[in-house]
C-alpha cells in the first residue's frame, strides 16, 4: 500500500499573516506546517548572503526565512505570484536555494495561470491529492476570516496603544489575541480569541487627548506592514503618543479589492490617470484621504529598489506641497539601523507636534 | 485657412529605441510634425537626476532629462503607458507610471503630455490604444487606421532589417561578444554607446541579445526561466538561449539599479555555464575609464582562454 506522505509546509515570515498561513494549511489542505523561526538580523544576514546586490530587500527577508524553514524541517515551500518584482521571486528563490543543496518542493504560483479557477485545483491537489473539498473550502474561508480578524485588531491596536495604561495591559490584549490565532484549531477558537481581544481592548481605559496627533502610514506591501522590517516603525511612534492608521492591508489590498481597484481611483484620478503599480492607486487614495481628514502628518515606507513606491513618491510630494502635510519618507534596506530611525521619528515627531500646536 | 501643424515631442530614452519607428511613422502619416530630443550627453543627464527620486533607475533619470530638454519645444510630448502584452510578458512597472509620474514631476511646466495605453491583461492592445490615441488629436478614424498600420508595417521592416543585419555578424570571424542589454541602455549614447565603440575599437564584435526574432526568442526563453514576466527580459533571455553557442563571451549590461535585471541576470549568471561572463552595472559615472578597464580584463580573460593571448 502505499502511503502518501504528509507535507511539512512552509511560507516565509510575512507581518502577523503566518497564523493565517498556517490555519489554511493544516486544517484546510490538512499538511503539516512548519513555522519558519520569528524573524531576526541572522535571517537577514543569510538572505542578504545569498541575494542578488540590488534586488527588492523582502526578496532578501524571504530567502533568509525560507532558509531557516527548510532547516526547521519545511519539505515544501510556497511562493505567491505578483505584480511587480514579486512575480519572479520563485523562480530566482527556488534556483538559489537549490544552488545552496536544499531539498524540498517548491510550489510556485506564478507558474499557474491564476486567472483561470480550475488552476486552484491544481494546486490544492498537489498540497494534498486525497483533499476533502468541503472541508477545504470551508476551512479557507475561516482562514480567510482569520486574516479579517488579525487586520481589525492590529488596525485598533496601532491607532490606540500610544494612550493605554503604563503597564503594558494594552500590549498584552494584542499579544493574547495574536496567540490565540496561532494556536487556533478550528472556528470556535478563532472566533473566541477574536471576540475576546475585542472586549479586551474595549475594556481598557484609554488616556487619549481630545485631538491627539494622528499619522497615516502608507507604502510597500511587505516593509509597510512587516514589524521587523520596518524596525516598528508604528509602534515607535505610537510609543510616542501617537495615533497611527494604516489602510494597507490584506483585508483592504485583497479581499476587498480582488480585481483592481476602480473604485479608489475615482477620487485621485486628477493625480493619477492610470494604475501606477500594483499598491499605488491605494497609497495615492489614502495618502489624500489623510490629508483631507486632517492628520498631521505621513510616513511612507517603503523596501530599497521598490521600483512602484519609488514612482508614487512624486505624487506624494505633490499631495504634501497641496494638503501642506508634511511626508517622511523611509528606505528600509538590510543594513537600516533602529538608532537612526529612531532619530528621524523624534524629529518627525516633534515638526509635527509643533505645527500641531502653532496652526 | 491652413491648419497649424501639430508637433509631437519624443524623448530619446526608454521606449523611443524600441518603437520609433512606429511613432514617427504613425504621427507623420496623421500630418503632424515630430519633435526629438537630442542625444542623452551630461546636460540632460544632470537635468533628470535634479528631477528623479534619488533611487530611481539611471534609464528613468536620462528619460526625465529628455523630457525637460522638450518642454516648452512642441504642442504633446508623449509618454506611453506600457504595462503588458498579455500574461507573463509585462513591462517593468515603470512603464505602468511613467505618464502619471512625468505629469506629477511637471505639473508647474504647462506642457501638455499625450499618452496611450497597452494593457492586455485588461482588454486594452495596442491597435486600439492607437486608434484612440488619433481620435483624441482629431483625426478620423479611417486615417488613424490607416496610419498605424503603415506605422506598424514600418516598425517590423525596420526592425527586421536591423536583426538581419546583426544576424550577418554572426557569420564573421573574429572574437564575439553577446551583449543581454534593454535597448535603451546600449543604445544610449552615455549609457551603453561607450561599451559597445570600446569593444569595436578593440576588435571585438559587438552583438546584441534582444536583436533576434522576437517571437522565437519568446519561445526560447523559456529554456532558461520558465516563470519570466518581462517582456524584454524574455527577448533577452531567448536571444541568449538561441546564440550563446555563437559567441565568445558574454557581457549582461544593464542601469543601475534596475529591477528587472537585478533578478533575471542573476539567473542567467545561474543558468548560463561554459562561457565567459561579465555583469556590467553602469551607473552616472562621469568618465569611461572604469568601464573601459573592466572590458579590457573580461576581452583579455576570453583571448587567454582560448590560448590566442
Amino acid at each position: 500500500m502505499s502511503e502518501i506522505k504528509t507535507r511539512n509546509v512552509s511560507f516565509p515570515r510575512y507581518a502577523e499573516y503566518n497564523c493565517a498561513f498556517k490555519y489554511i494549511v493544516e486544517q484546510a489542505l490538512g499538511c503539516k506546517y512548519v513555522m519558519p523561526p520569528a524573524l531576526t538580523k541572522h535571517t537577514m544576514e543569510l538572505g542578504t548572503k545569498y541575494s542578488p546586490d540590488f534586488v527588492c530587500t523582502p526578496f532578501k527577508t524571504m530567502l533568509g526565512s525560507m532558509i531557516e524553514a527548510l532547516e526547521a524541517g519545511a519539505d515544501t515551500l510556497l511562493m505567491t505570484h505578483g505584480l511587480c518584482r514579486l512575480g519572479y521571486y520563485g523562480e530566482l528563490l527556488e534556483q538559489i536555494l537549490r544552488d545552496l543543496g536544499y531539498q524540498f518542493e517548491f510550489i510556485n504560483l506564478s507558474e499557474y495561470d491564476m486567472s483561470k479557477k480550475k488552476e486552484y485545483i491544481r494546486i490544492v491537489r498537489r498540497f494534498n491529492p486525497r483533499v476533502n473539498y468541503a472541508r477545504f473550502l470551508v476551512q479557507f474561508m475561516e482562514g480567510l476570516r482569520m486574516t479579517e480578524y488579525v487586520d481589525e485588531i492590529t488596525c485598533e491596536y496601532y491607532k490606540n496603544c500610544g494612550f493605554g495604561p503604563s503597564d503594558g495591559q494594552y500590549r498584552r490584549a494584542y499579544q493574547d489575541f495574536l496567540t490565540a490565532m496561532y494556536t487556533a484549531q478550528g472556528r470556535a477558537d478563532v472566533e473566541a480569541g477574536y471576540r475576546a481581544a475585542k472586549r479586551a481592548l474595549q475594556s481598557i481605559p484609554l488616556s487619549k487627548p481630545q485631538r491627539p496627533l494622528r499619522v497615516g502610514i502608507v507604502g510597500e506591501f511587505y516593509t509597510a506592514m512587516d514589524a521587523f522590517s520596518n524596525l516598528e516603525v508604528e509602534q515607535k511612534l505610537a510609543d510616542m503618543g501617537v495615533e497611527v492608521h494604516r489602510w494597507m492591508n490584506v483585508t483592504n489590498q485583497f479581499l476587498r479589492y480582488g480585481s483592481g481597484q476602480k473604485n479608489l481611483r475615482v477620487k485621485v484620478r486628477d493625480l493619477c490617470q492610470y494604475e501606477m503599480g500594483p499598491t499605488s492607486t491605494a497609497n495615492i487614495w489614502y495618502a489624500r484621504e489623510c490629508a483631507e481628514r486632517g492628520y498631521d502628518g505621513l510616513v511612507h515606507i517603503k523596501s530599497a529598489g521598490c521600483t512602484p513606491e519609488i514612482d508614487v513618491m512624486p505624487v506624494l510630494q505633490n499631495i504634501s506641497a497641496d494638503y501642506k502635510i508634511p511626508v517622511l519618507y523611509l528606505t528600509y534596506d538590510a543594513q537600516t539601523s533602529d538608532v537612526g530611525l529612531m532619530t528621524r521619528l523624534e524629529a518627525f515627531y516633534d515638526m509635527i507636534d509643533m505645527r500641531k500646536k502653532v496652526l | 485657412m491652413e491648419k497649424q501643424t501639430i508637433t509631437i515631442g519624443l524623448p530619446r530614452a526608454l521606449l523611443y529605441y524600441r518603437y520609433y519607428a512606429l511613432w514617427r511613422t504613425f504621427f507623420q502619416e496623421l500630418g503632424m510634425e515630430v519633435a526629438v530630443s537630442g542625444p542623452t550627453d551630461r546636460d540632460i543627464l544632470e537635468r533628470g537626476t535634479a528631477l528623479a527620486i534619488d533611487e530611481a533607475c539611471l534609464s528613468l533619470k536620462i528619460y526625465l532629462g529628455h523630457v525637460a530638454a522638450l518642454v516648452g519645444r512642441c504642442d504633446y510630448i508623449l509618454v506611453p503607458r506600457v504595462s503588458n502584452f498579455g500574461r507573463h510578458r509585462s513591462m517593468c512597472t515603470r512603464f505602468e507610471s511613467t505618464p502619471d509620474l512625468v505629469r506629477s514631476v511637471f505639473r508647474n511646466s504647462g506642457q501638455e503630455f499625450l499618452s496611450y495605453e497597452v494593457d492586455e491583461e485588461q482588454k486594452k492592445d495596442e491597435a486600439a490604444a492607437f486608434l484612440e490615441l488619433g481620435r483624441a488629436l482629431g483625426r478620423s478614424p479611417k486615417d488613424v487606421r490607416r496610419a498605424y498600420k503603415l506605422a506598424k508595417k514600418a516598425q517590423a521592416a525596420h526592425y527586421k532589417a536591423r536583426v538581419q543585419k546583426y544576424e550577418q555578424q554572426y557569420r564573421r570571424s573574429g572574437l564575439k561578444v553577446l551583449i543581454a542589454a534593454h535597448s535603451y541602455v546600449i543604445e544610449d549614447p552615455y549609457m551603453g554607446r561607450p561599451v559597445t565603440d570600446y569593444l569595436k575599437r578593440v576588435g571585438v564584435i559587438p552583438l546584441r541579445a534582444d536583436m533576434v526574432d522576437r517571437d522565437g526568442a519568446l519561445k526560447h526563453s523559456r529554456e532558461l526561466s520558465s516563470t519570466c514576466k518581462w517582456e524584454i527580459s524574455r527577448e533577452i533571455l531567448g536571444g541568449i538561449a538561441m546564440h550563446r553557442g555563437d559567441v565568445d563571451g558574454v557581457i549582461l549590461l544593464s542601469a543601475f539599479p534596475c529591477g528587472p535585471d537585478a533578478m533575471v541576470n542573476e539567473l542567467i549568471a545561474r543558468r548560463v555555464k561554459g562561457v565567459p561572463m561579465l555583469n556590467l552595472v553602469l551607473d552616472s559615472q562621469s568618465g569611461t575609464a572604469g568601464v573601459e578597464t573592466r572590458l579590457e580584463s573580461f576581452i583579455d580573460i576570453i583571448r587567454f582562454q582560448e590560448g590566442k593571448l
